[in-house]
């Protein structure tokens, strides 16, 4: 005979439909969330692998001002480093505005991998990287003009070094919208104006295994033979350094451990709040476990009856979230993917890893929390249960109060015997505003960090020159780069050296240091690294193997970048250059240099206009972690405050019987809630701002700015007043069902 | 305030079910009055007490008290009436669990205009030194006398108690019906005990008999025996 108990079930999720549907979809989304992020990164993961080899992926590179010489391409080989041409032409005015880096033909190193039709044949062919091309709208047949010269799209592709697309090295944030590759033929390459080339030699090493000691050897021998036959560098960056490459291997890597964590905090939440609603069915239905202990029910036997919702709902949400993340809630993910980086076609394949993460792990952990609180709850005698004698301790003492009115001393009462529900309800609420407040605040964030680059920009163009050139209506400056090393990020990063003059009309605002081995560093720079007036830095220039050790004078108001200010007699003489020495030209005009001299030009659009087109990849993203976050709050509070309710179902009929109306009763049971939601709405402010900073810095880690953090007011507001909003909309439906509970229940209910 | 119960019925269930609990209850409680309504079970003594504490509707008939029939108030007024008029005793006391004693008197205290001093009546009720107690802390008699004085810090005009000493042993029955009685006396409330114990009538003024759904006897007592004196 089937045990009779089994028929329960499915009238207890029929009685319960409102509290089981909402933990069912908390659940759903959850393991929704997870298994779809979980087998997307994987497969990402995999793919990017498995596409590194394929194509072959460099593992450094370098730009010349002039081709090297057969002799180093020997000298290269001979210590086994593969060394191949990777020339690009810079194409400044595509469209309009955009910058496009035409590619010679690959063979070697950095091969494409096709989307859609073919890579070009001909010379007037060619592939557009995909992003790109999705942005401005360009499809496979179209015709594009590229510095006067005409081409078809023949194909749509990816090539693995520039997975992220940032147009320089030392930007902030992946550039989508106006910032393309694209690959020709060598007979299409050619038709381009030698001086729009750039000579970029792309390396890898033979031995694959190499360890990091011997590149970092294999790297200075290199840079001493291209300097000793004459080559003038000007940038030499291995894989590793470079974000093109790295960002999206570190972003895809961190981005696991931090979903895992989220999902089983998520589990943890549900876990207790299901075993609230079990422990609640089990005080009130004490004399019926009291009975079936004394008829011979055995303990076990109790326990997986009540834990029965539990497994149920569980297995149906795992099957049903599985089913859903590896089908229709797959393609958002991959979009996401596909539309913040350029990546190979993703081949999803299942991973059981992912599925223990997402799914085994988070069902698991539920089941086992549930089991060991009914366990605890059941370990009572049978007639503790008959006599409904369920509290533990053998004498409960009341909590003494001060002298309050009776109204506060009420919901404090209520308070204290619902105190699990509500510090439920207070992580819940933590984690709910913490994404709301990641939801709304990452664009205005971006919004002020772009605000505020242009505003402290006072030029429009800089030019970076191959060799000087005099013009009028500029600024000259020295500019160089050095490294420093990033403790948080475990890296050197790049630090902009600006050399000026002390009249110098664009930086009127900067105190000069007059002591030739004192710096006055950007807001940003100090901030990232955290240092102040008085420190010392070490700067090292990898090229030449040199350490400068310099100390912070000032630290000024510059939001451009990471950036160090020197007069620029003191920088020259620090790099041994003649005291005159300029690299650069700053200006508010568009100069007539000629591409001879000019080795680059900066405008304030190149550095302003990236992180606006950095949002709207992750907009999509920001609006689904809003609404998760209001659902995940609304239904949290809807369970826990329904309990309360539930709980005191008997004492708010005893109120009615007095005489209390049921708007009266509300205020008493639902008021406490309300003091709960926006005491932990206020309280959680400042740790979800910790929170939002550690992110930051955890993203500041990994690329080489730096975003300061920045929240309006209006997101604080908001942020409260969704909170308090959902709670006055669940109060509406609780106020429903304390109307609904009958005068009767006092009669009947005997203790 | 007087009470007036005019042909009062009252149906449970519907079609072959229904059933007639009370069957034209005719009678008139006097102010101040100690009246007990004895029964056995299902004579729908119970009944009777939830229509006059407005819990339950007539399905005919009404109850007037003083110049108001109940059968004309809406439900916010009953929420009134009960607020304003009447107060409960239950057999099982029906404490609020995580409230203290003090607490569960202030519970009705709040909604009167002009409660009793709430220190003075745990002095009366014998509780003043167990105020700050859970009901979970007291024994049955200490727990009834506490709501008792829960249902009597509004000062009642009527004061309703449904089998009050049905869940206390014999020592403790006498008390919780000598505090009673002390308070009729104090306050001059109408009080109304539902009870089967026949025993209890010997402290009431009236006394009212009742057999399947009907009123079959309505006495005065003319020789009232303190509550002390009581035996069974």
């Amino acid at each position: 005979m089937k045990n009779p108990l089994n028929k329960r079930l499915p009238r207890e999720f029929k009685k319960n439909a409102g509290k089981y549907i909402g933990i069912f979809i908390i659940l759903v989304t959850t393991i929704v969330l997870g298994s779809s992020f979980m087998a997307t990164m994987d497969s990402a993961v995999l793919t990017i692998e498995q596409n590194d080899v394929e194509c072959k992926i460099e593992d450094g590179q370098f730009e010349v001002m002039e081709p090297v010489s057969q002799a180093i391409k020997e000298q290269f080989a001979d210590k086994g480093v593969i060394l191949t041409e990777n020339y690009y032409s810079t194409v400044n005015d595509f469209d309009g505005d955009a910058r496009v880096l035409v590619f010679n033909e690959r063979t070697e190193l950095n091969l494409p991998s096709l989307f859609e039709g073919s890579l070009p044949d001909a010379k007037d062919e060619i592939a557009l990287e995909r992003i790109f091309a999705r942005n401005r709208e360009i499809q496979v047949g179209d015709a594009i003009t590229l510095n006067n010269l005409q081409f078809t799209v023949v194909g749509i592709m990816a090539v693995p070094d520039y997975s992220s697309l940032f147009k320089s090295n030392q930007d902030l944030l992946m550039n989508t919208e106006d910032f393309g590759i694209s690959l020709v033929t060598k007979e299409g390459f050619a038709r381009f104006d030698e001086n729009t080339l750039t000579y970029r030699y792309s390396y890898a090493f033979e031995d694959e295994d190499i360890s990091k000691s011997e590149e970092k050897e294999l790297i200075g021998e290199m840079q001493k033979a291209l300097l000793l036959e004459g080559s003038m560098i000007q940038s030499f960056l291995p894989a590793v350094n470079n974000q093109s490459i790295t960002f999206l291997r570190e972003d895809m890597g961190k981005d696991g451990p931090v979903m895992q964590v989220f999902i089983y905090i998520l589990i943890v939440i549900i876990a207790f709040v299901f075993a609230i609603l079990t422990n609640n069915t089990i005080e009130s239905e004490a004399t019926i476990i009291g009975t079936l202990r004394a008829s011979g029910y055995k303990k076990k036997e109790i326990i997986a009856h009540y834990l029965s919702p539990t497994i149920v709902i569980a297995i149906v949400s795992s099957v049903i979230g599985n089913g859903l993340g590896y089908t229709v809630m797959l393609k958002p993910f991959e979009n996401l993917y596909y539309s913040t980086y350029s990546i190979a076609p993703i081949d999803i394949r299942f991973n059981f890893e992912a599925f223990v993460t997402s799914t085994i792990l988070p069902v698991v952990l539920m089941i086992l929390i549930n089991w060991f609180m009914i366990y605890r709850k059941l370990s009572l005698s049978p007639l503790k249960f008959l006599r409904k004698d369920l509290n533990k301790k053998r004498q409960k003492r009341a909590v003494k109060l001060p002298d309050f009115s009776f109204l506060t001393r009420f919901r404090i009462r209520v308070l204290l015997q619902n105190k699990i529900n509500y510090l439920i309800l207070f992580v819940g609420v933590f984690i709910s505003s913490f994404l709301l407040m990641f939801g709304l605040g990452l664009q205005p964030l971006i919004d002020h960090y772009v605000e505020e680059i242009d505003d402290s920009l006072t030029y429009e163009y800089q030019y970076m020159l191959k060799a000087p050139v005099e013009v009028s209506n500029a600024e000259k400056l020295q500019v160089y780069s050095l490294k420093t090393w990033y403790e948080l990020g475990k890296k050197d990063i790049s630090v902009s050296f600006m050399g000026i003059t002390e009249d110098s009309q664009f930086f009127e605002e900067i105190k000069l240091p007059e002591d030739e081995k004192a710096v006055t560093v950007s807001k940003p720079f100090a901030d990232k690294m955290n240092v102040s007036e008085g420190d010392e830095i070490v700067f090292k220039d990898e090229y030449y193997d040199k350490e400068y050790t310099l100390y912070v004078e000032d630290v000024c108001d510059y939001k451009g970048s990471l950036t160090v200010f020197m007069e620029r007699e003191n920088l020259n003489a620090m790099l041994g250059y003649d005291s005159k020495a300029y690299s650069a030209y700053l200006s508010n005009e568009k100069l007539a240099i000629d591409d001879e001299y000019l080795a680059k030009i900066i405008t304030r659009s190149d550095m302003v206009g990236a992180a606006g087109q950095m949002m709207k990849s992750f907009e999509g993203v920001l609006t689904i972690v809003s609404v998760f976050s209001v659902v995940i709050y609304m239904i949290l509070m809807y369970i826990l405050t329904k309990t309360v309710v539930e709980k005191n179902a008997l004492a708010i009929s005893f109120m009615k019987v007095f005489g209390y109306n049921s708007k009266e009763i509300g205020k008493l049971y639902l008021n406490a809630t309300g003091i709960v939601v926006i005491a932990s709405l206020v309280i959680c402010i400042p740790a979800e701002v910790l929170c939002f900073k550690y992110i930051l810095v955890y993203i500041g880690s990994m690329v080489e700015g730096y975003i300061p953090f920045y929240l309006p007011a209006w997101v604080y507001v908001a942020i409260i007043a969704i909170g308090i909003v959902s709670y006055f909309a669940i109060n509406a439906l609780h106020l429903r069902k304390v109307k609904r509970i009958p005068m009767s229940e006092a009669l009947k209910n005997r203790e | 305030m007087q009470l007036r119960m005019n042909n009062v019925h009252k149906f449970y269930g519907e079609g072959d079910n229904r059933v007639e609990v009370l069957r034209g209850i005719n009678c008139e409680v006097n102010d101040g009055e100690i009246c007990v309504l004895l029964g056995p079970s299902g004579s729908g003594k119970s009944t009777l007490l939830n229509i006059i504490g407005g819990i339950e509707s007539a399905d005919e008939g009404c109850i007037d008290i003083g110049e108001d029939c109940t059968s004309d108030m809406s439900e916010n007024d009953l929420t009134l009436y009960r607020r304003d008029h009447l107060g409960f005793v239950f057999q099982f006391y029906n404490l609020i669990p995580n409230l203290t004693v003090k607490e569960n008197i202030e519970v009705c205290a709040y909604l009167s205009k002009e409660p009793l001093e709430i220190n003075e009546l745990l002095k009366t009720l014998g509780l003043y030194e167990h105020k700050d107690k859970l009901p979970s802390q007291l024994s049955g008699g200490q727990q009834q006398r506490c709501a008792i004085g829960r249902a009597l810090v509004k000062n009642p005009a009527i004061l309703l108690c449904d089998e009050p000493t049905g869940a206390l042993d014999y020592r403790t029955s006498k008390e919780i019906l000598a505090l009673i009685e002390l308070i009729n006396q104090k306050y001059h409330n109408t009080i109304i005990i539902v009870t089967h114990n026949n025993a209890i009538s010997g402290m009431a003024h009236r006394v009212l008999k009742m057999h399947d759904g009907q009123i079959v006897s309505n006495s005065m007592n003319h020789a009232v025996i303190s509550a002390k004196d009581l035996d069974w």
